[in-house]
């Protein structure tokens, strides 16, 4: 088990090492001008000192080899043109908690709903559970979530009575946020929550279950409600992780300082660092969730054998 | 020895027990279904999978149901656990179990008096059967909670003496391990095991070895033999395979596009066969065959259940079929007291048919004597 975890932790570290050096040779071919603040008025000589002193002039390959020091010191270099030689750590440091806080409170309330909802559905393929799961299914994947979202926060806050964008100090203004967030989500989880569990209840063992004398409601908690969740437990880590990079559109209406619009911020403003720092931190959070679904995973599954899985691959 | 033989020969030991015990000498009925009807609603249309079953089932014998894919074999026996598909249902007829109509049965309150402690299921593919996330020992010993209310050390036990019954060796370790773990054949004895724990009177195998190599086929052949002997069980044995009956029946039951189309004795049924479709079915068995003789192959294929079957079912296949049949659904002939057909050529206004040279062959090898030994007659 632990040399399969190490093993698998390599290759996690080995795929992220790649992404870096892709991101970073990208990045280099990006106009210089997204190293300065005020490029506009800079003469070419300042540009060329400036890119000398950021060791931009350097050789590529000195260049990645620096740049993998300074994130082995756990720095990410600081803000070219966001905020001017700020430390990009220290800019995620104070706005990742909000984002963090309004998607685990999301997921926490989706992934029950959403289970529950998918079986509800799968219980009685074609009954009402099923038909209301459905439409509101089809609703969340169609729609574009601009349009429930605004009706939301309109007539949300207008029945609360409380105001339209998100007060710190008033736990209330999270309550919509935190509904829009889990509205698609929901939807997500019930729709192969519900997928699974026909595919579990329609197996033979369920048959020789029932069979053997064993009742309904325990037929399906113990066997079909429990192999259903299996593959669903693969998705959690990474839904958790991603609640880090925020919601743009949420954020953006009710005016949340989270993560969300930070990406699109920092490209509008080409800060090639900055860009650079949210792509590797986005790459590395897919990489640990995958790593860590694979491992729950392994854990409600005793057919994955983690020896065997490690000398096949 | 080729592996039939080897079946024939296993057959062979099988036959040499009280004859009581085989032809059910104190015939009393456990399962009795009259006239039962099933249909099933598919894309709109129906379909009657079942056409007026009747069948009476003796205790302790082991009855074998025969036919081809889709003949309505597994259909008849799902009736008897409530394993009927959502969209099929029952349309007339009863099915009669220690005083309770089973074809009344809707809910699945009803159902939870007669799975498991009344009536067990070996299913066809032990690769399926099993649920993959539980250990073999926990699937056993759940189905001991709900049929003996065995729980805790107690339930260990008893499971663990399941699987020494069932042959698996290395009870201790095997019963911690999860179904993935073991082979095919292994699976479906702890499938067997299962069904035991129920401690069931009736005991159904749904083709249990279909799925299995012909090696391990006979070894499950065995052990559900000697399981029947040792439980007092009553069997029902659906399987499409001719050669797995002739070793295990007791009676033959001959279905074919939803109905029985012939019923009697092992023997009767083997060396006395009356309906064409058992004739199409005995000679089509390769090892009855003579070397480098093509394969017989039954021409067309079974009807369109959607539609009203109109006369005999087999007549548009029949080579021997007569106008009647195509016109008149043939009632039962009697040939013996044990032993019925359907087919208009047991009416005495019949022409006189004389059966195919496969199935004459076998009648010949029977009269003098030769199944008692050696089923093989020495071509191998």
């Amino acid at each position: 088990m632990l040399l399969y975890i190490a093993k698998r932790l390599g290759r996690a570290l080995i795929s992220l090492c790649l992404i870096i050096v892709v991101v970073f040779v990208l990045l280099r071919q990006m106009p210089v001008e997204g190293y300065f603040a005020s490029f506009d008025k800079m003469t070419p000589i300042q540009v060329e000192n400036g890119l000398r002193k950021l060791g931009l002039l350097d050789p590529l390959p000195v260049q990645l080899l620096n740049f993998f020091k300074q994130l082995a010191q756990g720095s990410l270099g600081v803000s070219a043109r966001y905020r001017q030689n700020y430390p990009i750590a220290r800019i995620i440091a104070q706005k990742a908690p909000f984002s963090l806080r309004f998607g685990l409170i999301a997921v926490g309330i989706s992934i029950p709903l959403g289970l529950g909802l998918g079986v509800l559905m799968a219980r009685r393929k074609g009954g009402a559970w099923d038909r209301i799961g459905t439409v509101y299914i089809v609703f969340m994947q169609a729609v574009p979530s601009a349009i429930y979202y605004l009706f939301l926060q309109l007539y949300g806050t207008q029945a609360l009575n409380i105001s339209l964008l998100y007060n710190p100090d008033k736990w209330q203004t999270m309550i919509l946020p935190v509904i829009s967030l889990s509205m698609p989500s929901v939807a997500y989880f019930a729709m192969w929550m519900r997928r699974y569990t026909v595919d579990e209840a329609n197996k033979e063992y369920i048959k020789l279950a029932r069979v053997k004398g064993v009742p309904t409601m325990a037929v399906w908690f113990r066997h079909v409600f429990r192999n259903a969740v299996v593959p669903i437990v693969q998705l959690i880590p990474n839904s958790l992780l991603l609640t880090l990079a925020g919601s743009i559109y949420v954020e953006s209406l009710y005016s949340i300082p989270g993560m969300g619009g930070l990406m699109v911020d920092v490209i509008k403003r080409q800060d090639n660092t900055m860009v650079q720092a949210l792509v590797i931190i986005f790459a590395m959070l897919t990489i640990v969730g995958l790593l860590l679904g694979d491992l729950a995973m392994a854990l409600v599954d005793p057919r994955i054998s983690l020896a065997r899985k490690a000398e096949a691959r | 020895m080729t592996f039939n033989e080897e079946l024939v020969a296993e057959s062979a030991a099988l036959r040499n027990e009280p004859a009581a015990s085989r032809t059910g000498e104190s015939r009393d009925t456990v399962l009795s279904i009259r006239d039962l009807h099933v249909r099933f609603r598919l894309r709109g249309q129906s379909l009657h999978a079942i056409r007026g079953v009747s069948l009476d089932v003796a205790r302790h014998e082991t009855l074998a149901i025969v036919g081809e894919s889709g003949a309505g074999k597994s259909v008849l026996m799902k009736n008897l656990c409530g394993l009927l598909d959502p969209n099929g249902w029952i349309d007339g007829g009863s099915i009669m179990y220690e005083g309770m109509d089973l074809a009344s049965f809707r809910s699945e309150r009803d159902w939870a008096r007669v799975r498991g402690k009344h009536i067990a299921m070996v299913t066809q593919d032990p690769m399926t059967s099993l649920n993959p996330l539980k250990t073999v020992g926990w699937q056993i010993e759940e189905a001991l909670r709900y049929n003996q209310q065995l729980r805790g050390a107690a339930a260990r036990r008893r499971m663990l003496e399941l699987l020494a019954d069932v042959g698996i060796p290395d009870t201790q370790r095997r019963a911690s391990q999860y179904p993935h773990e073991f082979s095919g054949g292994m699976r479906q004895r702890v499938v067997i095991a299962i069904a035991l724990a129920c401690n069931p009177k009736l005991l159904i195998c749904d083709e249990p070895t279909t799925a299995l190599d012909v090696t391990i086929q006979a070894q499950i052949l065995r052990l559900i033999h000697d399981i029947k002997v040792k439980y007092g069980l009553t069997l029902i044995y659906i399987t499409h395979d001719l050669g797995v009956v002739a070793n295990v029946a007791d009676r033959i039951a001959v279905m074919y596009a939803g109905d029985i189309v012939e019923l009697g004795a092992c023997e009767e049924v083997f060396f006395d066969p009356r309906h064409p479709y058992t004739w199409a079915l005995l000679s089509s068995l390769p090892q009855l065959g003579v070397k480098k003789q093509e394969l017989y192959a039954i021409q067309g294929t079974p009807p369109n259940l959607f539609q009203p079957i109109r006369g005999d079912a087999f007549a548009p296949r029949n080579p021997w079929a007569l106008a009647v049949d195509f016109a008149h659904r043939p009632p039962y002939g009697r040939v013996s007291p044990t032993h019925k057909a359907r087919t208009w050529l047991l009416d005495p206004r019949a022409p006189a048919v004389e059966p195919p040279p496969a199935v004459r062959s076998i009648r010949t090898l029977f009269e003098r004597g030769a199944f008692t030994e050696n089923p093989q007659g020495g071509n191998g």
